[in-house]
Formats: C-alpha cells, structure tokens, sequence
C-alpha cells in the first residue's frame, strides 16, 4: 500500500531541498520582469565569481565551435542569450533535483532534466512562431521549471506504476494528475507549487508550475505564459522525451487556442527545432561539464 | 553481436545474428520496420514528422526525420544487404505514433505520421501486415534480427510483440 503525504510531510519534503542560490533566485526575478533588458542579466553575473567561470567556459566549450576565445562575460552572455544563462544558472544550483532518477515514474536519472529543457526550448518555440504577445524568454524559464515536483513526489509513487497506467486506460478521463493524487494526496504541480513558494519564484512561473496541465485555472494575467507552457509541455513528450510512465498520459486544453495560434504545418516546424536546438543547448552544457 | 541504437530521424540496418536494433520512447515518431526473409535483414527508420518539405536541409543532413525521404533511404540501405531496391517480398510492420489526451487535429502529428508512411509504402506497392499505432503512451522497440522478432513495451505495462 501507497502511503499518502501529509500536508506537514510535503512542507518537511519542501525544506529538506536546497534553496536556490542568490543569483539563480534574482535572474528569475530579472527574466519575470517585462522591462528588462540583457545588461541586468550582465550585472548580475559580473558579480558571481563561480557563474562568471562557468558562463565563459561554456562559451569557449567545443559546442559553440568559437575561433578566437570569448574573455569578455559582457560578450560571452551576449552571444549564449539570457536562456542559456539561466539554465546554467539552475542546473549549477538545483542541479541534484533536475537530475534526480524518477523511479516513481520508472525513469533515470537525468530525463527530468532533458525533459525540462525541452519544454523549455519548444514553450519559446511556440511563442516566437505563433507571435503570441509573451515574452520568449520567460517561457522558456518557464518551461524549464515547470515539473521540478515530480522530483519532490517521485519516491513515493514507487510501486503505483502498472496500477496508474491501467487506471488511465480503463477509466473514462483519467489521467496521470489523478493518478498522482489518488496514491500520493496530490500531484506534481500542487507540490512543485509549493516548491515553488518556498523559493520565492516570481507569481508567473508559480502559476505556471500550478496549472501546466490546465491552464484555464490559471489567473487570467499569465494564462496566455501557461498556455505556451502546457503546449511545450506536450510537444516535449510527443518527441519521445517525457519522464517515464506518465508521458503522454495528460489531456490536451484545447481552448489553447483562445491565446495561441498554431497550425500543423507550424507545429511541425516547432517539433523540429525543438530537436535542432537541444542538441546545440544539451552538447554546450554537458560539454563544459566534462571538464571539471 | 551487438546493438544498433536508432534515434529520432535515425534508419539502419543489420543482417548479423544476435544483433539488436533498438529506438527508445517513440512518441508521436513512427518506426517503419521492414524484414527481408530472402537475405534476412532488418532495417527500421524512427520518423519524426510526415513531410520534409518544411525542411530541405534537414532532410538531406538527416533523411530519417521525415517520412517522404526516409522510406528511399532505408530502401538504399538495405540494398547493400542485398535486398531488393523497392522492397520487394519484404515484411513491414509499424509502431509509435502515439497522441496525448484529449487531442484536437492540429496536435495529431502520429495519425498524420502514420498515414504519409502507408502512402509512400502504397507507392511502392507495399503494405504493412503489422502495426500498434496511435494510443496515448510511448512505445520502445527492441528487434532480434536472428528471429527477426519485434518487442514492444511501455512503462507500466507488460511487453508485448508485433
């Protein structure tokens, strides 16, 4: 038998992860805010000594290919983009979360994280090819974010596998939410929401995180952002890379096209450039790796 | 004896015994998987999308990816096994192209996968005698070339063959 989590279980789960470091937790801060621009981002990791090395060895990694080496941070975070920039930032940080092994969902160590950057990059995808009015970059932060509870309930939905896949191909509109919350009291987003309270992520990836799966619930501000998100969402899983048993096993909203305007011809063009810039993104960020 | 790993947009082919050829986690990607009895050879290519004409590049970097310029290029492969250039007296089967919950048109990318293979196959004047295609989970396939057996399975669920 599945043992329930407790309100008070999940806040003890919640403390025991790491907080996010200062400058993670503030270039959140920075992507969420409209008005920003690329020199905040700069300011703020001039003053990080460690993401300043990291930032330039990843521009100089193999990946990029660079003739002359980058030793300026003002043109290394010019070249990599703000994204890039923060998923080194969070991988650095809540690294052992994303890479967590998801033996509740029977997935490995590291398909959370290729999963995230993937939505990550198809959430951008879909904003920059539909010309939704949402900022490319939060989505892609978003994106990044959006299913970190996984990692928080994933040990205790060991064993409830088979039993979660059976019940979502017998019953009539159950999906992988309710399975989640039928074993363990909740599911992934109401505890990644917590997380995310924790850690004072900025309102617009809360609610993102909250409501991925039904974005009609989200407030009517960042509904469009959440809509963006639980389509990247979807179209990470339809390319294969999802976290194990849950994937493809939630509903699509269709009244994602209130916000968002995609055809199948566009759709395709996102799945694959979503394929095109992994291998770019994933290569670059595993590449400096290697060498530490 | 050894495994031959096909990712997205990747094809192959193999005719040693005890050789494995394997693709994780097709989504809405499609495997087309041909047999060839007369020189027993397997080949399979994992689609990704029906139609390279969004991309020409790409589909000449990767014919893989699509199913218009995958099913010539496997077919060209596998010549060099010595089977027939258009197919002739291979077995086909199918799998993948799964769709989420809840899907509306737009989003069924694996129904459409599907239905651009089955055209160029038609073409050729083959058909699949096989094929576990659509539903809402991810599919892995594992094929033995020695019994030329194809092994399905998906989290949470017992494997089954094609």
């Amino acid at each position: 038998m599945v043992k329930q989590i407790s309100q008070e279980e999940l806040q003890k789960i919640v403390k025991s992860v790491p907080m996010l470091s200062a400058s993670a937790s503030q270039l959140l801060q920075i992507t969420a805010n409209a008005d920003h621009d690329l020199m905040d981002v700069i300011k703020l990791v001039r003053n990080d000594a460690n993401l300043t090395a990291r930032v330039l060895k990843i521009v100089n990694s193999a990946a990029f290919g660079l003739i002359n080496n980058i030793t300026s941070i003002d043109r290394a975070i010019s070249y990599l983009g703000e994204r890039i920039i923060v998923s080194i930032a969070l991988g650095d940080c809540a690294g052992k979360l994303f890479e967590k092994e998801l033996s509740g969902y029977e997935s490995a160590g590291g398909d959370l994280w290729t999963h995230d950057l993937r939505t990550a990059i198809a959430s951008r995808e879909v904003v920059t090819q539909s010309g939704a009015e949402i900022s490319p970059e939060l989505a892609f932060t978003a994106g990044l974010l959006h299913d970190i509870g996984k990692a928080l309930i994933s040990d205790y939905l060991q064993g409830t596998v088979s039993e979660a896949v059976e019940l979502i191909s017998t019953e009539e509109g159950f999906d992988y939410l309710d399975a989640e919350e039928k074993f363990v009291g909740f599911d992934h987003t109401r505890a990644g929401y917590e997380l995310a309270k924790a850690w004072q992520l900025p309102e617009e990836l809360a609610e993102v995180i909250r409501h991925h799966h039904e974005p009609a619930n989200a407030k009517e501000e960042y509904r469009a952002l959440v809509y963006a998100v639980h389509l990247g969402d979807n179209i990470a899983m339809m390319g294969g890379f999802g976290t194990g048993s849950d994937s493809m096993r939630y509903k699509l909203d269709q009244q994602y096209t209130d916000y968002i305007k995609i055809g199948p011809k566009t759709l395709a063009t996102i799945m694959l450039n979503v394929d095109i810039e992994f291998e770019k993104l994933a290569s670059s960020l595993t590449s400096s790796g290697e060498e530490d | 004896m050894g495994q031959i790993i096909l990712g997205v947009g990747d094809y192959g082919a193999s005719n040693t015994p005890g050789d494995d050829v394997k693709t994780f986690a097709l989504g809405s990607c499609v495997s087309v998987i041909f047999l060839d009895p007369k020189t027993r050879t397997i080949g399979m290519a994992h689609i990704a999308l029906p139609d390279s004409s969004i991309n020409k590049a790409k589909s000449a970097e990767k014919p893989g990816y699509f199913a218009d310029t995958a099913i010539p290029a496997l077919l060209a492969q596998m010549t060099k096994f010595g089977c027939d250039k258009r197919g002739k007296g291979m077995v086909v089967k199918l799998c993948g192209g799964a769709n989420v919950m809840d899907t509306n048109d737009t989003f069924q990318i694996g129904k459409r996968n599907a239905l651009a293979i089955k055209k160029i196959l038609w073409s050729y004047g083959m058909g699949a005698i096989a094929e576990d295609l659509g539903k809402n989970y991810s599919r892995t396939v594992v094929i033995s070339v020695s019994a030329g057996q194809i092994t399905l399975s998906s989290p949470g669920k017992p494997n089954w063959l094609l």
